[in-house]
């Protein structure tokens, strides 16, 4: 009798769950995105801070999991530096060292493999 | 009747001109400087009837002298006649100036003088101008030609006043000359005293500018560059030094107008844009030099466009202008520096902390004499020029990528004198040395707990190459570089470990093979902290590359 009863609560709460808990698919890339980097749009590149001493989260937005490139552009939009990442689609919280920048103001430049660009911010540099 | 009337005017007109006596003012000595004393003589001379005849001689003379004292400071009044018999008197007042009795002709000496006893001349203020009275009274008469007085007065700057030149100093206003019963004599003379010519005095302010492809090219800005002004000739006593402004202007202040100065510009030395300046560009073109012209500038041939060049690659050994020579000691010398090898030679080589400066004049900068490259740091402040161009630029920096490309056609090496394969004076004059453009990709990315870097280079004609690489070194430790130029490529490999440096790069010595495509270069650094990815770790500031003909090839990276 007590095993019935067992079975019959644990139909209980099932019963009692909404249904989109229950259908909603599995999200392989649930980031715990901070409030100052949420990017509303479906892609896009966001930093937490504009004026950046050594290093500096980013959020990097995709429309589908791949390669992606982060570029570094000086005043005069000459490339100074650039990263090829795979990444996964949604946000992707990454960082920005700024280490080795002489202290001056940058574009950072979100782009697919083929160069499109996907978002663009700017950063200035004050180690 | 009228005619009667006319005549009568006539005859006494010439009467007057004729029998006038004159107040003669003039200088004694020659001046040409400020600073300089001018001696002004006041002199007698009797005058005569239209017969010929003196007119009477006068016992009193009197005459109002000014000057304006912007210009001029008298110094020293001196009396010239002797007579112990005599009553002399100078009196002085600052700060007046005559204004003649328009009705009369302003040398009309004794009108003036009347006129300024009615009214009608008057002395009004005027802070510019001073005013002395002359009195010279005795019972014998001056003869003709006798000396009143000599004047001392030192010439002043214009500088410091409104004034821009020298042409009305000193006029005499008027002269009360009388016979020794009173009677009023005619007296007459010149206008004034002025100069010409005079030189020297503050040259106010002074314009200078200063060109280099470290402003033009935004590698850094004019007020990374200084002056220092010594006199012609000199280097020991600076006489003004400063900076330049962003813009690479400056004003100088204290110099003299007429007077030449040396100019030597120099860049901040602990600008590390200073470790860009030497690179495989420099490296091929002094090769190329010393491989096919041997015994240039003065020589056959010569691969260089311009004359200055010669100096700028003579890195190591004896001057150019001494007899040296552009050979392999200079071009083994570079390719050492670029390796990383310490010389035991002293060379010229720019980079940081340890400029070769060279500056002149603009215009004339690198212009060949005898064969041999000149720079001239002399300019002269005048009234009419007080804006100088100054060029700079760099030792070693023989495609002038830190300093300023002649525009001079005397800089030029003549066509016929030049390496037929190398000839490039068909292009615009200054923009010899212009680089192509050729795409290359450089990417910095995680792979198995490493950061790699690759250079990937589709470039099919490149007999030469070079990256300067920066790394995050709080994050990063370079573990390798992997070179894959090809067989007969000589590479190198600068670590700057201190700084987070490393250049790499590649030169055929024969300058006849070419840089493998695909990935000629990837290095590998081992992370000293955790990574997520590799953002702003590495970047890069040299990437060029050279062709046969020492063309520079600049990359654009995507």
């Amino acid at each position: 009798m007590k095993k019935v009863l067992i079975i019959l609560s644990v139909f209980l709460l099932i019963g009692c769950v909404k249904d989109d808990d229950i259908l909603s698919p599995i999200d392989n890339n649930i980031v715990d995105v901070p409030e100052s980097l949420v990017i509303s749009d479906l892609q896009g590149i966001k930093v937490e801070s504009t004026i950046v001493t050594s290093e500096v989260k980013m959020n990097v937005k995709l429309p589908y999991t791949g390669t992606y490139r982060v570029k570094i552009r000086d005043i005069g939009k000459e490339l100074i530096s650039q990263e090829k990442l795979q990444a996964n689609e949604g946000d992707n919280i990454l960082k920005v060292y700024v280490s080795s920048l002489e202290n001056n103001g940058y574009t950072l430049e979100l782009t697919d493999n083929n160069h499109d660009v996907l978002g663009i911010t700017s950063i200035v540099v004050n180690n | 009747m009228k005619k009667i009337l006319t005549l009568l005017v006539s005859v006494l007109c010439t009467l007057n001109v004729f029998g006038q006596s004159s107040m003669d003012y003039s200088k004694v000595n020659t001046v040409t400087q400020v600073g300089d004393t001018l001696i002004v003589k006041y002199q007698y001379f009797k005058g005569t009837d239209v017969n010929g005849n003196d007119m009477p001689d006068a016992t009193l003379y009197q005459f109002d002298i000014q000057h304006n004292n912007k210009l001029l400071d008298v110094i020293e009044n001196a009396w010239q006649p002797t007579s112990n018999s005599s009553q002399k008197a100078v009196n002085t007042w600052n700060g007046y100036k005559f204004t003649i009795d328009s009705e009369k002709d302003q040398t009309d000496f004794d009108g003036q003088y009347l006129s300024w006893l009615s009214g009608d001349a008057t002395y009004g203020t005027n802070a510019d101008w001073s005013v002395q009275r002359v009195t010279y009274q005795d019972v014998t008469s001056l003869s003709s030609g006798d000396e009143i007085m000599k004047v001392s007065y030192k010439i002043k700057d214009k500088a410091n006043s409104n004034y821009t030149d020298y042409t009305n100093l000193i006029n005499v206003n008027w002269a009360n000359y009388k016979e020794a019963d009173g009677t009023q004599i005619d007296v007459t003379g010149q206008s004034n005293i002025g100069l010409t010519g005079i030189q020297g005095g503050d040259a106010g302010n002074v314009s200078i500018s200063v060109s280099s492809n470290v402003i033009t090219n935004n590698i850094g800005d004019g007020s990374d560059f200084s002056y220092t002004i010594y006199a012609k000739g000199d280097t020991q006593t600076p006489l003004a030094s400063g900076g330049f402004d962003a813009a690479g202007d400056a004003t100088v202040q204290g110099l003299e107008n007429d007077v030449e100065y040396d100019l030597y510009v120099s860049i901040d030395s602990s600008k590390e844009y200073l470790d860009n300046v030497v690179t495989v560009s420099d490296l091929a073109l002094v090769f190329a030099e010393a491989i096919g012209a041997g015994n240039s500038p003065n020589g056959i041939s010569t691969t260089f466009d311009y004359y200055l060049q010669s100096i700028l690659a003579n890195v190591v050994g004896t001057s150019i202008p001494a007899g040296g020579d552009i050979n392999f000691d200079d071009s083994y010398e570079i390719l050492a520096y670029l390796q990383g090898v310490e010389s035991t030679n002293t060379t010229f080589i720019s980079k940081t902390n340890d400029a070769f400066n060279i500056s002149g004049i603009k215009s004339t900068f690198g212009d060949e004499v005898n064969g041999i490259a000149t720079v001239s740091p002399t300019f002269k402040p005048t009234d009419n020029d007080k804006s100088f161009q100054f060029a700079h630029t760099l030792g070693g920096d023989v495609n002038f990528s830190h300093g300023f490309e002649p525009t001079s056609t005397n800089a030029d090496i003549p066509t016929s004198a030049q390496s037929t394969t190398t000839q490039r004076s068909m292009m615009v004059r200054g923009a010899k040395l212009n680089p192509e453009t050729a795409n290359l990709e450089l990417t910095s990315e995680l792979q198995n707990g490493q950061v790699v870097l690759t250079i990937g280079s589709q470039v099919t004609d490149m007999i030469g190459a070079q990256f300067n690489i920066t790394y995050d070194k709080t994050r990063l430790v370079l573990d390798n570089v992997v070179f894959d130029t090809g067989n007969e490529m000589t590479n190198f490999s600068n670590h700057l470990e201190e700084s987070g440096k490393v250049n790499i790069g590649s030169f055929d010595q024969n300058f006849e093979t070419n840089i493998k495509t695909g990935t000629p270069y990837k290095l590998i650094f081992i992370p000293i902290v955790e990574l997520q990815n590799t953002s702003g770790l590495i970047t890069f500031k040299v990437n060029e590359g050279v062709k046969a003909d020492g063309t520079q090839i600049k990359f654009i990276m995507d």
